[in-house]
């Protein structure tokens, strides 16, 4: 007889299934784009017109930085909370409802997406996943989003419910680790997502209904980096739960040590919003010394990245030396490295460092003028939400499925195979990437070819990287596929009696050595507010100082091909006439000099 | 066999940086030259790696 989440908890364990499911199906339409988009634009293989690329990358980065993470965050969110606490959620239908806005949210903003690839239906969405203006989407696309946000926002409120009803039944007992994980990410959730809440509600929605006539740029992408950087850190705090709390079980022993896990949350609640500036280094009318400061935070924000690596590492040490390894590095032998599970949360990590390492170089000033809006951005975050988050969240799920459907995985060869295949496929593709982008290639764009410019490599040519990217990508897509066939049959798996139980790791360390503080949450929420509210009081109002509540007079661009036309007439007649009006001023200011000299030369 | 598959697949990162890290001191690659050197490498971890333990003497003091 198992003991799986399903035989805990039916009925959640129906609404996690739903969610991952929800991710998987967004998972595979981006990385379909995927593939089309890597060789398209390294130019081996071409079948839509270059203006269709933007469509194709909106919703790759749409699909998978949101859709495919947030769903799963939800699902393990869920798991967590209700196996942590040892409860079922408080109301059903409430936590169907998020649910169901989130699914909503999605379909809305997809609408207009998709039908950027059509010109029979006038609406399109192709303003990629940072949705500048003023690139101007279909009011559904904001309105899509922000049901989705709302939808998060619930589920949020549905896990402080369990907490709280927990807490009034067990008022002495501290909160269990995977709990506090889940309510210390979701009150940084909170937080970042004003930054898009008032970036939408209050300029671009109003701006795409037509209601206001323009808006602030500047403003607009703060407000988006506002929330932007910490949306990062939505996706890998449930890739670090997974690494704290499963891994070392997977390893065969105990996490080292609780109390460290709770400071790293506390670290990332506090420092995960004041920094999205960094992603601005490049913008002007932000002055240097915000930029400076934005800086600072970022680098702390490396205290618990490397406190993870240390943990989790000693964790992973602890249980390959209760599987009987020895030796200052042998004992690296005696870990499950068969077990896909393991494998690829490990080799997962193991990237989430070097992505550090490129990391680092995006978030110092000085340095990220070298990569800013390169290929290397697209390296570094295809290591981190590519790598360090996706491989984990697909390795976790050969354990989450048996858990959730009763039934046992199909094939654990066949996603050890998947799992390493991921490895090397994002291995040669973001080597690549952040190569090309030391040489100066551009991002967010079809054609990085421009006549007249050259982009000479270090080592080998330009020719070689793209090859090297495309193979990435090529092994990547045949991973996913992998993944996909494994999750589809075990879908057709019979029941199992035969699973493991559901369950996380204990700790060497536990909560009893925890300091008190680390679970007054009030206490990190209002030092999270403070933070915030110095790193972004002054830009914000230097910003709307400078260029305005609602902007300069811009010229908006609706992304079509019909309405680009005739605005680019009429850039071009107007650029025309203002060369002849100026040709003609000269001409005339000049005359009177030439009639003088004339006159003196007489 | 599972570390045995992960030891392979980490000899790629090594083998496609190697290039750069040759040219540092004046050796260029071309890439079907780092695709054979890293092939070779490959088989001989897998030959050390699989290659039947001798059945000598001593092999029952081992370990």
């Amino acid at each position: 007889m198992s003991n799986t989440y399903l035989d805990q908890f039916p009925a959640e364990a129906k609404v996690v299934r739903a969610a991952f499911y929800s991710s998987f199906f967004a998972l595979a339409i981006g990385g379909l784009f995927g593939i089309v988009q890597t060789l398209h634009r390294t130019d081996v293989y071409r079948f839509m017109d270059s203006a269709d690329y933007y469509t194709v990358l909106t919703a790759h980065g749409v699909l998978l930085a949101i859709t495919f993470t947030i769903f799963f965050l939800v699902g393990v969110f869920t798991w967590a909370v209700t196996t942590s606490l040892d409860r079922g959620v408080e109301n059903l239908r409430f936590t169907w409802a998020w649910y169901g806005l989130m699914v909503i949210g999605t379909a809305m903003a997809a609408i207009p997406i998709f039908a950027g690839f059509t010109d029979s239906i006038d609406m399109s969405a192709s303003v990629l996943f940072t949705f500048y203006a003023p690139l101007q989407g279909h009011p559904l696309f904001y309105l899509g989003l922000v049901l989705f946000v709302v939808g998060t926002w619930l589920a949020g409120v549905d896990w402080f419910r369990s907490w709280r009803a927990w807490k009034a039944e067990h008022p002495d007992e501290r909160i269990p680790l995977p709990t506090f994980m889940v309510l210390t990410t979701t009150i940084m959730w909170y937080i970042a997502t004003l930054g898009v809440a008032a970036a939408i509600l209050l300029f671009l929605l109003p701006w795409s209904l037509g209601l206001i006539e323009s808006v602030n740029p500047l403003l607009t992408r703060t407000l988006f980096w506002f929330f932007g950087h910490p949306v990062v850190y939505f996706w890998l705090m449930p890739t670090y739960m997974m690494w704290y709390v499963m891994l070392p079980k997977f390893s065969g022993g105990k996490l080292f040590s609780d109390p460290l896990a709770r400071v790293v949350f506390v670290l990332f609640l506090i420092l995960s919003v004041p920094t999205g500036i960094h992603h601005q280094y490049l913008d002007p009318g932000i002055a240097e010394g915000f930029k400076f400061i934005a800086m600072t935070n970022t680098m702390f924000l490396l205290l618990p990245s490397l406190l993870t690596a240390f943990t989790v590492v000693a964790s992973m040490e602890h249980g390959a030396r209760q599987r009987g390894g020895t030796g200052y590095f042998g004992w690296l032998k005696a870990l499950p490295w068969r077990d896909p599970v393991f494998t690829g949360m490990a080799l997962a990590g193991l990237m989430f460092a070097a992505a550090g390492f490129s990391g680092m170089v995006n978030a110092g000033m000085n340095i990220n003028y070298l990569v800013h809006n390169t290929f290397w951005v697209v390296g570094h975050f295809h290591l981190t939400v590519g790598t360090a988050v996706a491989l984990t969240f697909m390795a976790v799920t050969y354990w989450f499925l048996p858990q959730i459907t009763g039934k046992a995985l199909w094939s654990r060869p066949v996603a050890l195979v998947q799992v390493v295949l991921w490895f090397v496929g994002m291995t040669f593709m973001s080597n690549a990437m952040h190569r090309a982008g030391l040489l100066g290639v551009p991002r967010r764009t079809a054609e990085p070819q421009y006549e007249g410019v050259t982009f000479e490599a270090a080592v080998g040519s330009v020719g070689e990287l793209n090859a090297q990217i495309a193979l990435g990508g090529v092994i990547l897509t045949i991973s996913l596929v992998l993944f996909f066939a494994n999750v589809i049959a075990t879908g057709f798996n019979g029941r199992s009696d035969e699973l493991p139980s559901n369950g996380y790791a204990d700790a060497l360390s536990g909560p009893e050595d925890a300091p008190l503080v680390l679970d007054n949450l009030k206490l990190w929420t209002a030092i999270a507010i403070v933070l915030v509210i110095f790193a972004y009081t002054f830009p914000l109002l230097s910003i709307v100082q400078r260029g305005g509540l609602f902007g300069p007079e811009v010229i908006t661009f609706p992304v079509s091909l019909e309405s680009l036309a005739p605005i680019a007439a009429a850039l071009e007649y107007g650029g025309l006439a203002t060369v002849d009006g100026v040709a003609s001023a000269v001409t005339g200011a000049l005359e009177p000099g030439r009639i003088a000299i004339a006159e003196v030369v007489r | 066999m599972g570390a045995l598959l992960v030891v392979v697949a980490f000899t790629v990162p090594l083998f496609v940086e190697l290039r750069t890290v040759l040219s540092w001191v004046g050796v260029e690659l071309t890439v079907l030259e780092s695709v054979a050197l890293a092939a070779v490498a490959i088989a001989a971890l897998l030959v050390w790696a699989l290659w039947p333990e001798s059945d000598g003497p001593d092999s029952s003091n081992a370990g």
